[in-house]
């Protein structure tokens, strides 16, 4: 390979590199003629040259990991964290500040709530417009009635009322963490492990005793999005099942005593401390769950 | 700038680059699980960092805290999958014990690598060295330039250059030899 005078290296190596270059669309006009005059005329590297664009195009076909909807929202929370942080200082009533942040991303029935406790906030976000456009007010007057139609908690599959959605949405989160690859995303029987870890996701922790010694181990925590917000959960095992406690911070300070809102053979259950809102998840038989349920809320206390 | 605008940068810089962020940290980390973790770690570095944003290409940008998140990840979660990487002399060394040859005399088929299957190529992928493995990610599946992974890595374009045309030979000579 020898008496070219047209600026390309002559040493195979850099004029293997100089095809590369080519292929990624990293020359210009000139030195793009140049190579390919070169590769034209020599078989040994328009080999090499159909080689890299071969491979080029097959790794450039590889299935890319999907960007889940509640992912997006876990990163989208991010982005809000500080004003966040700054809400709570000020009015020690979190996480008010996040809708604005999430409509649209979670669609789902959750959000009807949200519309319904939050209309004159939602109704004039431009976010809320860029991502559909349903009318919120309209939404949330609608839900208004709804909610005072569906007396209290029903069936709360049927997404009849703001409850209802907010359960069946912490209902299908357990659904599908039993079916992900783990249950949890942050795992330790430590609840000073866990309570940092939801601290700075989200900056909430709920209470979170290790209520081994009675037979239900805490075994980590994850961030479920529900209503179109970042709440956070604890995961409980006891014997072969999982437990889900989503805890949802609360404004006003109501207490509640345990409601039966089990369904579709899953139990559950749900009450206030005034902090937080609870909601407990389950497999087990609705005995056992209330029997957890009675020692958390001792523990938590 | 104001929260609410640091937040809409936010937004606006980050979000959109979700999917090559996770694609760069599955790479980095070996699965998609890990992956997702990175990434939410390098979004909340991101977040503080934002006000630095200077402008540009937000991919790059944001690929660049990924790619450092993912190896501090990395060295703290998963130690053992952690190579140290020296010098260049290093990474010779590494290709010739990866059993790679410089342009033999025809070469691997080229239709044998066009027909390699996914699981191959992805084997082929993870088992290439680390330096060689961002530097392929980061030109082929993230489709930065030249000069934004050299920026990136922190390396001379030259550097880029030919650990790109290392990593695609070792794949080619993985893929094209016959079964």
């Amino acid at each position: 390979m020898t008496g070219h005078d047209d600026g390309l290296p002559n040493d195979p190596e850099g004029m293997g590199l100089m095809i590369h270059a080519l292929v990624d669309g990293e020359l210009d006009a000139a030195a793009a003629l140049a190579v390919e005059r070169r590769i034209a005329a020599d078989p040994q590297l328009a080999a090499e040259h159909a080689r890299i664009v071969a491979l080029r195009g097959a790794v450039g076909r590889l299935p890319r990991p999907d960007v889940s909807d509640a992912f997006r929202a876990r990163i989208a929370a991010i982005g809000m964290a500080d004003t966040e942080r700054q809400d709570q200082a000020e009015a020690a009533q979190p996480r008010r500040g996040m809708p604005s942040t999430l409509p649209g991303l979670i669609a789902g029935a959750g959000q009807r709530r949200q519309a319904g406790t939050r209309p004159s906030q939602t109704g004039t976000l431009p976010r809320a417009r860029r991502f559909g456009s349903f009318d919120w007010r309209a939404m949330a007057a609608s839900i208004m009635i709804s909610a005072v139609l569906a007396s209290g908690a029903t069936q709360w599959v049927m997404f009849s009322g703001a409850e209802d959605g907010f359960a069946a949405a912490v209902a299908s989160g357990h659904r599908r963490s039993l079916l992900a690859a783990s249950p949890i995303d942050i795992g330790s029987s430590d609840r000073h492990t866990v309570k940092p870890w939801l601290d700075a996701r989200i900056g909430v922790s709920p209470p979170a005793p290790d209520l081994a010694q009675d037979g239900f181990a805490l075994i980590g925590g994850r961030v479920e999005v529900i209503a179109g917000r970042p709440v956070p959960a604890l995961v409980y095992r006891h014997r072969e099942h999982l437990i889900t406690l989503v805890a949802e911070p609360q404004q006003g300070g109501k207490t509640a005593q345990p409601d039966d809102l089990s369904s579709s053979g899953f139990s559950m259950v749900h009450w206030s401390d005034g902090a937080f809102s609870y909601w407990a998840i389950s497999d087990m038989e609705r005995p056992e769950l209330d029997d957890f349920v009675a020692r958390f809320r001792k523990a938590a206390v | 700038m104001s929260e609410s605008a640091l937040a809409e940068r936010f937004n606006q810089v980050v979000l959109p680059h979700l999917g090559d962020a996770l694609a760069l940290a599955r790479w980095l980390t070996g699965n998609a699980t890990d992956a997702e973790d990175v990434v939410q770690d390098a979004c909340i570095k991101a977040h503080a960092g934002i006000s630095g944003y200077a402008g540009g290409n937000a991919r790059a940008w944001l690929l660049t805290i990924v790619r450092n998140t993912s190896y501090t990840w990395m060295a703290r979660n998963r130690p053992r999958a952690m190579m140290a990487v020296g010098d260049l002399g290093d990474l010779d060394d590494m290709a010739a014990a990866h059993g790679t040859s410089l342009r033999d005399e025809d070469g691997p088929e080229t239709s044998l690598i066009a027909r390699a299957d996914t699981a191959a190529l992805e084997a082929a992928i993870s088992a290439l060295p680390q330096p060689f493995r961002e530097t392929l990610v980061l030109r082929d599946i993230n489709g930065l330039s030249y000069r934004e992974i050299a920026a990136t890595l922190d390396v001379p374009m030259g550097t880029v250059m030919s650990r790109l045309a290392r990593a695609r030979n070792l794949l080619a000579s993985e893929l094209g030899r016959a079964p």
